[in-house]
């Protein structure tokens, strides 16, 4: 849907040059006005976006608003900024979060810094001599178990939500969508009750454990998203040339939907790479490489972070930097192949929406 | 006797279904039957364990567990655990959180369903599950280090100019600013600006188009289709989205504990001063130096977190199922 301007004198006329140049003045000054007030006067900064350059704003897009719409040009005026204003907000708070990261990861970057471990290290250490290799490790097995564990019973709860008849289907639904809110640490604190009842010692494999419940749902929401797509006339068709039910999942459905199941994937493997607090409850620390998620501690990249930010050296805040940066990137590129394996599915899921809402 | 034939209709209604056809279609639907029913039982197996293990702490506490204002864990002392004010701080944040990301959240998806093309639209939309993704532990890094320093800078200007307004008074300069409520606050509301976002996206995007075009037919104009037409038709989902991001706020654990000045006593309101607490991070906080008793007192303490975020989270999702009727199969 779009607001065509809607002038209302010459309705003939899209707009007119004046107009063009005071709408190009008013997005203008008010930014000029205000940089040269910081620069020449020392007025601070962040005091000057609120107090001056907003309002400068909402009074310049008004009048050109009321110039050119009548009064009703300055309500909408108002609304546009304000939109704007709110929106590049948030846009320059994420950029803040890749900028810094970034460059003060990329400080700690190095071959060894990526393949190392961790023993003989302490907060004053060069950024010369060990890394994060052992946390990777460490993060990969332990997320890899989970995904084992999770991602089969997530797609098998999508099928049920989706090719089942069963009347508990919005209970289903409805209980995955509460797990879906479960507080990380609860989930920590709930594998740890386990492990103190049993009597287990804590290691790798109980930290796969706390991150499932925070898996699973993600998983079930994003394949059942993916197993919807697929058009029922496709089942229906396999059902009628007489296929039983799983034999028109596995060889129709699932062809069908595989890019989406991935996708599911990724985006659940997204929600738990990061997960903190889970694993500090459940799984101890370890400067050494560990291959055994069964016994004994382990590290993570996560952990690593924590670890590594309490202290007040500097080379210790590089070190988070550092892993924080390996982070970042990982998750970067589970989201973007997510993405780009969900372009296909998006583009096929136009049709059918639009269906949905008429 | 012809009328009974009238009414009834000579042969009913065939219900058409696809049930399981012979063995191997059963066992397919038994499984995933158990793994759908597997969600009710990890639930009660987290209510079930964390009851277990919090039932010492709870006895000896009693009510005062949830409403007492006491955390005594000393060597040589009685154990007294009462979580009165990290409940109290949590939801002050979460609240402080929810005041700032609603207003952002609405604004970014009218823009994107109102006011940018398809393609633009479509990468805003990326770069905000961008944001959702971001782990939380790195949004507490960026946080302590990146934003903390700029947040005391609008802090110091807050109560320099609008100390009389009773929230941003601070009673000694010294001991304010530096990890207070505002600034987790703030961090929380950054983690849940894209949840709030994409439920009201979704919920803009499918408003009937005809609504919105015949207010513009009728000399609409931005404005005005927006206050008298976009949100009172929307509001319902939008009250949804906000609580969920609400749910999520309040389970917030690592990225608070990083910048926030964690103390146990009742902040009622001096939002910029350094001191503030929540239920989460207080788990975090105690975890490493508690004794097996006070474990009890944690778990219990995640018992109350999970029943909270549990009924918040079945709240929100079941307005933001009814406001939202065309995703029902």
């Amino acid at each position: 849907m779009s607001f065509a301007p809607r002038p209302l004198v010459q309705p003939w006329k899209r707009a007119n040059n004046t107009r063009t140049l005071l709408i190009l003045l008013a997005s203008v000054l008010p930014a000029v006005l205000t940089a040269l007030l910081v620069l020449f006067t020392g007025f601070d900064a962040n005091l000057a976006v609120l107090a001056v350059f907003l309002p400068l704003q909402i009074v310049a897009a008004g009048l050109v608003g009321l110039s050119a719409y009548g009064k009703r040009g300055f309500g909408d005026a108002l609304l546009i900024v304000i939109t704007i204003f709110f929106s590049a907000f948030v846009l320059i708070l994420l950029l803040s979060v890749f900028i810094s990261v970034i460059t003060e990861g990329s400080k700690a970057m190095s071959i060894q810094f990526l393949t190392q471990n961790n023993v003989y290290i302490s907060n004053t250490t060069s950024l010369d001599y060990g890394g994060v290799g052992n946390a990777i490790l460490g993060t990969i097995l332990i997320v890899g178990i989970t995904t084992i564990l999770a991602v089969p019973l997530g797609i098998a709860m999508a099928v049920y939500l989706t090719q089942s008849q069963s009347k508990l289907r919005g209970m289903v639904r409805t209980v995955t969508q509460a797990l879906s809110g479960l507080p990380s640490v609860v989930s920590g604190l709930f594998v740890l009750s386990i492990i103190v009842t049993f009597g287990f010692s804590k290691s790798g494999i109980f930290g796969s454990l706390a991150l499932f419940p925070l898996m699973l749902p993600t998983v079930a929401r994003v394949a059942e998203e993916a197993l919807k797509l697929v058009p029922s006339d496709l089942r229906l068709a396999a059902l009628a040339l007489g296929a039983p039910n799983y034999k028109a999942f596995f060889q129709v459905i699932l062809p069908a939907a595989k890019s989406g199941l991935i996708t599911a994937l990724l985006l659940g493997l997204a929600r738990v790479i990061g997960e903190t607090a889970p694993l500090l409850l459940t799984v101890n620390v370890n400067n050494g490489t560990s291959w055994d998620p069964f016994n004994g501690p382990m590290e993570t990249l996560p952990a690593y972070v924590y670890g590594y930010l309490s202290s007040s050296f500097s080379s210790a805040h590089q070190r988070a930097w550092g892993a924080g940066l390996v982070l970042l990137i990982l998750v970067g590129v589970l989201f973007g192949l997510a993405r780009f394996l969900g372009r296909a599915k998006s583009l096929k899921s136009k049709p059918t929406k639009q269906k949905a809402s008429k | 006797m012809s009328k009974s034939s009238v009414d009834k209709p000579v042969v009913a209604r065939r219900k058409l279904s696809a049930g399981p056809l012979g063995t191997g279609d059963k066992w397919f639907f038994r499984t995933t039957s158990i793994a759908a029913y597997f969600s009710f039982v990890l639930v009660a197996l987290v209510l079930v364990f964390l009851f277990l293990k919090a039932w010492p702490a709870l006895q000896t506490q009693g009510v005062d567990f949830i409403f007492g204002t006491k955390w005594i864990a000393e060597d040589g002392q009685p154990l007294i655990m009462q979580i009165g004010p990290m409940i109290y701080g949590s939801m002050l944040i979460a609240l402080v959180g929810v005041l700032i990301a609603t207003p952002m959240a609405i604004s970014l998806a009218y823009m994107i369903v109102f006011m940018l093309g398809t393609r633009l639209a479509k990468v805003a939309t990326t770069l905000i599950d961008l944001l959702a993704a971001l782990p939380s532990v790195i949004i507490g890094l960026w946080g302590f280090y990146v934003f903390t320093p700029v947040a005391i800078n609008w802090e110091t200007t807050l109560h320099h100019y609008l100390a009389w307004i009773p929230i941003f008074q601070v009673e000694n300069v010294d001991n304010a600013f530096r990890g207070s409520p505002f600034i987790a606050g703030w961090i929380v509301a950054v983690m849940i600006v894209p949840i709030v976002t994409s439920v009201t996206r979704e919920i803009f995007s499918q408003l009937d188009r005809d609504l919105i075009n015949g207010a513009i037919a009728l000399g609409g104009s931005r404005l005005s289709v927006f206050r008298k037409v976009i949100l009172p038709t929307s509001s319902g989902g939008v009250v949804g989205g906000v609580l969920l991001g609400l749910g999520r706020a309040l389970g917030e654990t690592v990225a608070i504990f990083y910048v926030l000045q964690i103390s146990f006593d009742i902040n009622w309101g001096n939002l910029l001063e350094s001191h503030g607490g929540g239920v989460a991070s207080w788990i975090l906080a105690r975890f490493g130096e508690a004794s097996p008793d006070e474990i009890s007192g944690l778990m219990a303490a995640g018992l109350v977190l999970f029943v909270i975020t549990l009924i918040v989270n079945f709240l929100a999702n079941t307005i933001v199922n009814r406001s939202q009727p065309w995703r029902k199969i």
